[in-house]
């Protein structure tokens, strides 16, 4: 991580505590079927206030966790620096704080600058470092932003920028998802910030 | 695998919504990603599963009706209406959530208003909307499955916008 954190627009990639406005699963008290759901998604999930919250509902965490990781991680299609810069922009243009810091500093771990995240968070509609970036950025904001508007064009400038088709649905996948994560991040808690934190 | 799979008729709700045909490109790229189409349908049958208590599959079906009423997503919502009609709901009240009008029941008004605002203006989550859910009798656990089943229908309508696209363009070249 770079030693001076990007702070613009109140978005920044530090790391954020996430405070859930609902009580969380008791680890210890957890169904078999709760635990199993939490760790599918990460070995950390366990301690994660918000994995504890939506292990209220177990078998729909197990799905979407399943889905999570595969849209994230799978081998081959786009790079998994783009799929965390398309994250990145959703949740930008959704206002979700917390899922931008975390998917910013995953952007800057896989590709080693932030440049383009700087961007981003002052304003996503010109962000982008080359064409190609620029063309993700803004199918990103619009896939986020107005569903019904994208179109054979939109998927046309996309190939013109160099994408094949198996990236574009990896870009679509990851932006759909971060519609869906943006939302319940945004809506069963907030985020809290390293001061706010430490006092 | 993937060749025998995909002579199947359609597998899943995203293949019939779109729709994508057997053989078709957009489904034969869509494939490639088999774990996401699976886990993907499997979030679907855990947000609609009857073994979800706090809030009626019913009540869940007219949520997703509402939320892509309201996102435009004219197939999404014909297979939702498709669903309640099959589930036995009341076609009035069917056209009234379609359509945005008002509906009667204080709970499901509530459920609605929190189901369109999380759609269309996310950051403007609250705790006091939590709250107001709370009041409306709504458990921890069927808070936690509202929420989950709107993120949800947002993630399903721009997987199906996308692959909407992506057909066509490939009508198209």
């Amino acid at each position: 991580m770079s030693a001076v954190p990007i702070r613009i627009k109140g978005f920044t990639n530090e790391v954020l505590s996430w405070k859930p406005w609902l009580d969380p699963v008791v680890v210890a008290t957890a169904t078999p079927a709760q635990l199993a759901a939490l760790d599918e998604m990460s070995p950390q999930a366990r301690t994660s206030p918000y994995f504890l919250v939506l292990a209220h509902q177990p078998e729909m965490l197990l799905q979407r966790s399943i889905a999570f990781n595969a849209i994230m991680f799978a081998p081959g299609g786009m790079p998994r620096a783009e799929r965390e810069l398309g994250a990145t922009v959703e949740s930008r243009v959704n206002g979700c704080v917390y899922c931008a810091s975390v998917h910013a500093q995953r952007f800057e771990q896989l590709a080693k600058r932030n440049d383009v995240i700087s961007q981003v968070f002052e304003e996503p509609a010109s962000a982008g470092t080359t064409a190609r970036e620029k063309a993700i950025v803004e199918f990103s904001i619009r896939l986020g932003a107005e569903p019904d508007k994208v179109s054979a064009e939109d998927v046309r400038t996309l190939k013109e920028a160099g994408l094949s088709e198996l990236e574009i649905l990896d870009l679509i996948h990851s932006v759909a998802l971060f519609a869906w994560a943006n939302r319940l991040m945004l809506n069963l808690g907030e985020p809290v910030f390293p001061a706010a934190a430490a006092s | 695998m993937t060749t025998s799979y995909d002579a199947s008729p359609s597998i899943d709700v995203i293949d019939a919504t779109v729709p994508l045909a057997p053989g078709q490109a957009t489904r034969t790229l869509r494939l490639q990603r088999d774990k996401v189409v699976a886990a993907t349908q499997g979030s679907y049958d855990a947000m609609f599963s009857p073994a979800v208590e706090g809030l009626s599959v019913a009540e869940r079906l007219l949520v997703a009706l509402h939320a892509c009423s309201v996102s435009k997503a004219a197939t999404l919502a014909a297979h939702y209406r498709e669903q309640l009609l099959a589930e036995g709901a009341d076609r009035e009240l069917i056209a009234a959530v379609g359509s945005g009008a008002p509906v009667a029941d204080a709970r499901l008004r509530t459920v609605l208003a929190f189901t369109a605002s999380l759609i269309e203006r996310p950051i403007e989550g609250d705790e006091a909307s939590v709250g107001v859910l709370a009041e409306a009798g709504l458990s921890t656990p069927a808070i936690v499955a509202l929420g989950q089943l709107i993120a949800f229908l947002s993630y399903q309508i721009r997987v199906v916008a996308g692959l909407q696209a992506l057909a066509a363009a490939e009508v198209q070249a």
